[in-house]
């Protein structure tokens, strides 16, 4: 392929450039040496080598990459004006279909065409790839030829090249932060946007506070009145994340926690604290399949038991407290650096009055670390209902406005994947919603996290 | 004037009988507390190990598969196939459905197709392709038994297929051994043919993809807030973004897949380079904040010495500051890196859910991950499905305990106390 050739080459080149730039650059330091001016050479001869390089390589490919998204382009204008396309039919549609057609073939995709036309326009399609591809090729080498020699003309005892180097190296990593930038901006831009064109189509009012959710019958075109309301989602993501969850997280992070850190021996707690942390790193899709596979049928069977009305193989409870057995570690980590932030002098005045740990601990220590655990308890809600996988596989689908934790209900995320799966226009309501509630989520998530980072920060100052 | 008078307060006796009990119910709760503490701890590590029990008990089995040894007389048989010109077509175009049931019938009785896969044909014209000689003789072939008899060897199958096991077995023609398939076929319909390799490759791609892209700009986004960024707003946005996107949930990295790389961008649907391009902006601001903190912990002082005899800033970092901080980067890299091939809600978003039957063979070709694969086959109906996806959980799990035991290893022999 030429594209790798080039780019061989190119790399070649460049080493080349390095070598030669270094060479001159260490004679040069050599003569100066020798004639007892020691400080002569402002950069190392490795640098006045890295300078050359760059002038040979970066603007050869930064020329490639231009050319590679305009010559397609070319080549089509080319073939357009070759004295085969005249026999091309005048409609805009058929011709590019033609055009694509005759491109496939050329460059080997495709083996045969099933238009007539396209098999005439193989040839100049052929012939104006090759030409564009040599003259694009051709053009780069000449222009890793002049900056190099430019360059190379810089190579003299007082040229600063260590300074422009490490100017491209700080732009490169400046350029690099900014993605951060780029990719929030992304999110937000394109949630906004999709959000826009669906509460274009559906009261943001009747979105918000809407109890009727059925997305399919918007579909069918029943009208998109009163099928968007995501209340009952809202309900079912706050029932399993922040109710549920937290029931079985809180209690079991906190108290794993507290003995970790002010009972267990540091043995017990070199095992333990790892052994915790591997709950929080099995996979999602893991802890959905077993609360849908072991903990959902035990507990319809249970409800079924005590004689429970509306129980369900897919149940809010199923789904809460695998979740919430995720969530522990979360919990754990943060209640345990908080109750380590106090101040060892206020535990030992604690137990030197005469407390009980266990007095120290409920009395001194945990009114001491509440605002650290109740960031942390902030921080793994917003962690829970921005859970995807245990609800989409346990919880179910039916949007019920229900308090009984055996039935089933849905949730934000599961709608967001129950929507954008499966065949899909793009542009229906049904698919907008997605987006909507996703911006729904991520707002709560980074308010969430925000009051959170807030919480725990002010309280670290506290004490230091 | 005249002194407060103080009410006269007697030293405390602690032999008396209230104080013993009330020590002795102050000891009492001490001792619930610190029980209820274990029991917490406990609890939690009984689930994990109840987990993976289930998991191992469930999917040990899907490791293996029931075959049965099918004796075929290939010329006695109404084969349609020159023995000169094998080739795929000419062996998908064979009858050889329609004589492997015959010859099913022949061996097993009337309800052989209950007995055997839908796809045993397979087995045999894969044999046939490999020594296309034995088509001028008898030869013994094992072919894999359908689900059903599956789990009767796995001693919980249904009543007739328990007594039909039982039958081939005292004829000696049936055997459950290491199911090799599983491990190098794609994904299918039958749950005794499908396998994780496709998968397993699906992965590999997007995470070579996931690795090229947020190492190095994870680090060199670290290297300049840490050591170059001076205090102005557009730090404080950086940061502020960087800290945000650790946040968000994962789901709605799916979403920003969904409407800029495939609506926007239009790059390929279910391909390795889509999903490895949302999982590396997933796991960028991960590695940006492991490699800040590994980075903070290099002390000043080794800074300063290098500045001091003449090094460049650019030098101090690259030279000095970048080797030290690597260990410490590299186990928040293998950590992120484990959280990604863990994940899945993103890359149902785009589209990797699809069914693929054949490995992909490149970055833009149609994948999924092995993640996805769980899900879609605990969404099958057939009862074979339930220890495949288990056997596929084991293996994700023996990959992620890898990488983090790795990474643990990394930290403990790396980690340098100044």
């Amino acid at each position: 392929m030429t594209g790798i050739a080039v780019f061989l080459l190119l790399a070649g080149l460049g080493a080349i450039a390095w070598v030669v730039a270094r060479t001159r650059a260490l004679g040069m330091q050599t003569a100066a040496r020798a004639s007892g001016r020691r400080g002569a050479m402002h950069s190392l001869p490795g640098h006045h080598g890295w300078y050359v390089a760059l002038w040979t390589l970066v603007p050869a490919i930064l020329f490639l990459t231009i050319w590679a998204n305009v010559s397609p382009s070319l080549v089509t204008q080319s073939v357009l004006s070759s004295p085969a396309a005249a026999s091309l039919p005048a409609d805009s549609f058929s011709r590019a279909t033609i055009l694509s057609e005759a491109r496939a073939i050329a460059t080997g995709a495709q083996a045969g065409g099933f238009n007539a036309g396209s098999q005439l326009l193989v040839e100049p399609y052929r012939q104006a790839t090759q030409r564009y591809g040599m003259g694009g090729a051709a053009l780069a080498l000449l222009l890793a030829f002049a900056g190099g020699a430019y360059a190379f003309t810089h190579v003299r005892p007082d040229f600063r090249a260590r300074t422009r180097v490490e100017r491209l190296v700080m732009s490169i990593l400046l350029g690099a932060s900014l993605l951060a930038i780029v990719t929030t901006v992304g999110i937000v831009a394109s949630l906004l946007w999709e959000s826009f064109r669906f509460f274009s189509m559906v009261n943001p009012i009747d979105f918000l506070f809407g109890t009727k959710w059925s997305p399919q019958s918007a579909a069918l075109g029943y009208g998109n009145d009163d099928a968007f309301g995501a209340v009952p989602l809202f309900w079912g993501t706050i029932f399993i994340g922040a109710i549920i969850a937290m029931i079985v997280a809180i209690p079991l992070g906190l108290m794993s926690a507290i003995y970790l850190t002010q009972y267990a021996r540091p043995t017990v707690r070199k095992w333990m604290k790892p052994l915790l942390e591997v709950l929080a790193g099995v996979p999602t899709v893991v802890y959905g399949y077993f609360a849908a596979l072991t903990i959902a049928p035990a507990l319809r069977d249970f409800a079924v038991a005590i004689g429970i009305h509306g129980a369900s193989s897919e149940s809010a409870l199923a789904a809460g407290l695998v979740m919430g057995v995720m969530i522990i570690p979360f919990v754990s980590s943060m209640a345990d650096d908080s109750i380590t932030a106090v101040p060892q002098a206020m535990r030992d005045g604690s137990l030197a009055l005469g407390a009980t740990t266990s007095e120290t601990i409920r009395r001194v220590l945990i009114p001491a670390a509440l605002p650290g655990v109740v960031g942390g308890v902030l921080l793994a809600v917003s962690r829970a209902i921005g859970e995807t996988m245990i609800v989409v596989m346990a919880a179910g689908l039916a949007a019920n406005l229900t308090l009984n934790p055996f039935a089933s209900v849905t949730t934000v995320t599961t709608q967001i994947v129950q929507l954008l799966t499966g065949d899909q226009e793009f542009d229906s309501a049904k698919t907008l919603a997605a987006f909507a509630l996703g911006l729904v989520l991520f707002i709560v998530t980074l308010l969430l996290n925000i009051v959170a980072l807030r919480v725990v920060k002010k309280y670290r100052e506290a004490y230091e | 004037m005249s002194a407060p008078t103080l009410p006269k307060r007697l030293p405390t006796d602690w032999k008396s009988d209230v104080m013993r009990r009330r020590i002795a119910r102050r000891y009492a709760s001490e001792r619930r507390f610190k029980l209820l503490g274990l029991a917490a701890v406990a609890l939690s590590a009984a689930f994990l190990a109840f987990l993976l029990f289930t998991m191992l008990g469930n999917g040990i089995k899907g490791f293996t598969r029931t075959e049965i040894a099918l004796k075929i007389d290939f010329p006695a048989s109404p084969l349609l196939l020159d023995p000169a010109a094998i080739t795929d077509q000419a062996l998908a175009n064979a009858n050889l459905p329609m004589v492997t049931d015959m010859v099913g019938v022949k061996v097993l009785g009337k309800d052989a197709d209950k007995l055997l896969s839908p796809t045993a044909w397979i087995t045999v014209s894969n044999a046939i392709k490999a020594d296309p000689a034995i088509l001028g003789k008898t030869v013994t072939i094992d072919v894999p038994a359908s689900t059903g008899l599956d789990l009767a060897a796995k001693s919980d199958g249904a009543p007739e297929f328990e007594s039909a096991y039982d039958r081939l077995d005292r004829q000696g023609i049936v055997h459950t051994g290491f199911n090799i398939d599983f491990l190098t076929a794609s994904d299918g319909t039958d749950p005794t043919q499908v396998g994780i390799w496709g998968a397993l490759k699906g992965s590999l791609l997007t995470m070579v993809i996931t690795l090229l892209l947020s190492f190095p700009i994870g680090v060199a986004t670290a290297l300049y807030l840490e050591e170059y960024a001076r205090k102005n707003w557009l730090t404080d946005i950086i940061e502020v973004s960087i800290n945000n996107l650790a946040a968000v949930p994962s789901i709605i990295f799916g979403l920003l897949g969904l409407s800029i790389f495939l609506s926007f961008l239009h790059l390929p649907r279910s391909a390795a380079i889509v999903g490895g391009l949302t999982l590396a902006l997933m796991t960028m601001p991960v590695i940006v904040i492991a490699g800040r903190n590994a980075v903070k912990a290099v002390p000043p002082s080794i800074r300063d010495a290098a500045l001091g005899i003449g090094a460049s800033p650019v030098q101090v970092v690259f030279h000095h500051v970048l080797p030290l901080a690597l260990p410490g980067i590299l186990t928040g890299t293998i950590i992120g890196m484990a959280r990604a091939l863990g994940e899945t809600a993103p890359l149902l978003m785009i589209g990797m859910r699809a069914f693929i039957a054949t490995p992909p063979g490149g970055f833009t070709d149609p994948a999924t991950v092995l993640p996805v694969q769980i899900f879609l086959w605990s969404d099958e109906v057939s009862r074979g499905f339930v220890e495949k996806t288990s056997a596929a959980i084991i293996v994700l799990l023996i990959f992620l305990l890898t990488m983090n035991g790795f990474a643990i290893y990394l930290r403990n022999k790396f980690e340098k106390r100044w």
